[in-house]
């Protein structure tokens, strides 16, 4: 798995590329968390590299969703694989995640 | 050649990273048994989601034990069979999350088994010799 994060000027943005899985989701689990410590009210998080996610990745994007709504802040998903769309579609994360085409898309939902 | 059935195990050892292994043999099994491509990632959820559970849940902590996977195809339906010697316990019991609940309801985790039997076209325990055995099929046209 490779994390990167970047300063978008309205938020944060997170790139994910790889597996998030039992053998590695605390790797994730603490960039994202390095991210929510700075008070942040946008996140953007870019999963077009992410190619496998299990229960383990899941359960750390729900956590954030549930962080970021306590604070009123925003979290956009964009660029999915179709294969891990399912994936949401299965858990109904689908309904519970605000997912975009793109980062444009993303910017302007 | 479509009537004779292929098979294969892998024997891990109760340790998550053991997990990273089952991703190498899926690969191994993909090219092989010439699978569809879209076919391994899933196997792969619903294996790690079943092992996970059995590695972190069904033995004494720090004793070394093995978990058996029987991989079975035969021509476009897979059977997996989990085999290991732990506590009793079977998943198939497990209730089902309510996926319709909105963000501030949906509990974190649990979604684990239930992945598994959405992905999967059967899921069947039973308890065998004091072994638990976890058998999943999984068709495809």
């Amino acid at each position: 798995m490779n994390i990167t994060t970047q300063n978008t000027g309205d938020g944060i943005l997170i790139q994910v590329e790889g597996r998030i899985d039992t053998t590695n989701y605390n790797e994730f689990e603490s960039a994202v968390n390095e991210v929510l410590k700075d008070d942040v009210k946008q996140i953007y998080l870019d999963c077009n590299g992410l190619n496998y996610i299990s229960s383990s990745g899941l359960r750390i994007f729900l956590t954030v969703q549930k962080k970021m709504m306590a604070v009123g802040g925003k979290l956009k998903l964009f660029a999915m694989q179709p294969a891990i769309k399912e994936i949401f579609d299965i858990s109904g994360f689908s309904s519970i995640f605000s997912i975009y085409p793109d980062m444009d898309a993303a910017k302007q939902g | 050649m479509e009537g004779t059935p292929k098979n294969k195990t892998l024997i891990i050892r109760n340790d998550i990273d053991e997990l990273n292994r089952l991703v190498m043999f899926l690969e191994i099994l993909e090219e092989e048994w010439n699978l569809p491509p879209a076919l391994v990632p899933s196997l792969n959820l619903a294996l790690e989601e079943a092992l996970s559970n059995i590695i972190f849940y069904a033995f004494e902590k720090g004793s070394e034990n093995e978990i058996s996977i029987d991989f079975s195809l035969k021509g476009t339906e897979m059977t997996i069979i989990l085999t290991d010697g732990g506590k009793p316990y079977d998943p198939t019991k497990k209730e089902d999350p309510n996926i319709n609940l909105p963000a501030e309801d949906r509990p974190i985790g649990g979604l684990g088994v239930f992945l598994i039997k959405k992905i999967m076209n059967e899921v069947t325990y039973n308890r065998v010799d004091n072994k638990n055995q976890m058998t999943m099929v999984k068709r495809w046209n």
